[in-house]
């Protein structure tokens, strides 16, 4: 995997340059004009009555919470999709490969998905999805 | 592929063949990107004229002769106009985080690119091979976590977006990055769901190998999992924030959304990092479920000779398919009115969601069936076979969502015979 690591960070440098240089170049080709009514928050014309940083809605809380339990969870799925295929990959998922071993692996990933789905039903029923 | 030492410098310490592909491979990826984002907004614009019935921007074409070409010089204009406007700070924002948002946000719109394959293979070039060896079309070749990365690099683009939202300090901007930020993370679950399904028919989290096995088989992975391509494309629509669930610029309710308090050069860096999600979102649909560079009879499998008529032939099917998709894209934006927000989350969580497990759990069972009886899958009968009960399950899908309706989709009071309101109870 060390071959791919020198393309990629080349790629992010390049990337890197690329909007760094669109920015500079504007910043050096581009008017600067300064005024007061200018500096101001764009709120549709109405004078800004307080500060943004307020408290907001919990909900946007709740769903980031759900949100990073049910990926971090999907993510676990990936190795033992990726080796289910290949049966060589299996062997290594598996302690011994008899016939019964993969069945049993498979039961295993359905529980989990099952305890995934039991948690989605849980936090739909404490209404966490609903938005009014 | 060589070792890392042979990629970085060869023996007299000039540059190695593989360092100088890289570098090839990255200027005309990140110069046709940006050129095919400038042009695709030009597209876009022709297209809605030619829907709502004007005729769009067609007067901007080679300067001082008065030859107008379509309208073909309207990106390079638009460019240059966007490089000479003033490149502003307004005095209320938090400097750096509103500095870095707009970098962030494009950089990993383009490093996606790094392993999405743009065709097969091409013969050895002169200069640029290892050794003779044929050049894969793609940046990094044979990274086997590509869509992991893919997963990765989408996520970066909700810390732009919040990011930006945030640092503006405008309420505008910082209602929607959060709008947008839960709807970017609602939307990812069924995206990795259904990329989940294509993982395990496919054996492989490398874009080529999932083209390649398509290719062997001729089963495109649309025909093998419709449910998990109607998720995927209806996913990849959200996460692209395109109409129906362009919610994070809706122009008639948050002014601009997150990016209200960007202009000039910095507004365009996150315009072309929304067109890019849209490229990517086309070149992951073609990819994972359209057959990537193949198409019966003509481009051949994947253990074919490699020539040269062949790998163009194959860039043109994928990027023939790429338009296409991208043609969807823009027909649907001019065609579908805009999700409410508690329509759009209730879509994601409460049907999307479901159906991207559903689709999982059927596509898995599937598999493990056909490896207790084809445990080589190398037969063609289970490979097609298999297809069938997927189109069921899609039916099945799609009928348990026209049932349940208004129970997961509508949010208004209802009347039963118990109250006015039964919010309180059951699911809803």
């Amino acid at each position: 995997m060390s071959t791919a690591i020198v393309p990629l960070v080349l790629f992010v440098l390049a990337a890197t340059g690329l909007a760094v240089g669109l920015l500079t170049a504007a910043w050096l080709l581009g008017p600067k004009r300064q005024g007061l009514t200018k500096q101001m928050p764009y709120e549709s014309g109405m004078d800004p009555i307080h500060d943004t940083r307020r408290r907001f809605d919990v909900r946007f809380h709740l769903v980031a919470i759900v949100f990073l339990l049910f990926d971090v969870e999907l993510l676990f799925l990936y190795p033992w999709a990726v080796a289910s295929r290949d049966a060589r990959g299996f062997s290594l998922l598996a302690s011994q490969s008899d016939r019964f071993s993969r069945p049993l692996v498979f039961a295993e990933v359905m529980v989990f998905v099952g305890l995934l789905t039991l948690g989605l039903v849980y936090v739909w029923r404490k209404g966490v999805f609903r938005w009014r | 592929m060589g070792s890392s030492s042979e990629l970085l410098l060869a023996a007299d310490s000039s540059l190695s063949p593989l360092l100088l592909q890289a570098i090839v491979k990255i200027v005309v990826l990140i110069g046709g990107l940006m050129t095919a984002a400038a042009y695709f907004v030009l597209l876009e614009r022709r297209m809605a004229a030619w829907i709502q019935d004007r005729r769009g921007p067609n007067r901007v074409g080679i300067p001082l002769t008065g030859i107008r070409l379509f309208g073909l010089g309207q990106p390079l204009a638009d460019g240059v106009k966007f490089i000479f406007k003033e490149a502003y700070t307004p005095a209320h924002v938090d400097r750096w985080m509103y500095l870095f948002a707009p970098i962030a946000i494009l950089v990993a719109a383009l490093v996606v690119f790094a392993v999405i394959p743009v065709g097969g293979m091409v013969p050895a070039v002169p200069g640029l091979a290892d050794g003779g060896q044929p050049i894969s079309l793609v940046v990094i070749p044979g990274f086997d976590s590509g869509l992991l990365l893919v997963f990765a690099l989408s996520e970066i683009a909700v810390y732009g977006v919040l990011l930006g939202g945030w640092a503006s300090n405008n309420k505008y901007s910082f209602l929607g990055g959060l709008r947008s930020s839960a709807q970017l993370i609602a939307y990812e679950l069924p995206l990795g769901l259904a990329i989940l399904g294509v993982v395990l028919a496919s054996g492989s989290m490398n874009l080529e190998q999932v083209i390649a096995r398509q290719a062997q088989s001729g089963l495109w992975f649309v025909l093998a999992q419709p449910l998990g391509f109607v998720v995927f494309v209806i996913a990849a629509f959200a996460e692209s924030a395109r109409v129906p669930f362009d919610l994070p610029e809706c122009e008639q309710e948050l002014v601009g959304g997150y990016h209200t308090e960007y202009s000039g050069i910095k507004l365009l860096l996150f315009l072309v990092a929304e067109f890019l999600h849209m490229i990517t979102a086309s070149f992951l649909i073609v990819i994972l479920f359209l057959g990537g560079w193949h198409f019966w009879g003509i481009t051949g499998g994947p253990d074919a000779e490699i020539g040269w008529l062949q790998s163009l032939l194959r860039v043109a099917v994928l990027l023939g398919k790429v338009f296409l998709v991208i043609l969807f894209f823009m027909l649907t934006r001019w065609s579908w009115p805009r999700f409410r927000f508690d329509q759009l989350m209730a879509l994601a969580w409460k049907i999307m969601l479901p159906l991207g497990i559903a689709n999982f759990i059927v596509v898995a069972a599937l598999g493990e069936v056909r490896a207790w009886y084809d445990p080589k899958f190398a037969d063609r009968f289970w490979e097609w076979g298999l297809a069938l009960p997927n189109w069921v399950t899609l039916v099945l899908g799609w009928l348990a969502v026209a049932y349940s309706g208004t129970l997961v989709t509508d949010n208004r009071p209802q009347r039963t015979s118990r109250g006015s309101d039964s919010h309180a109870e059951g699911f809803s």
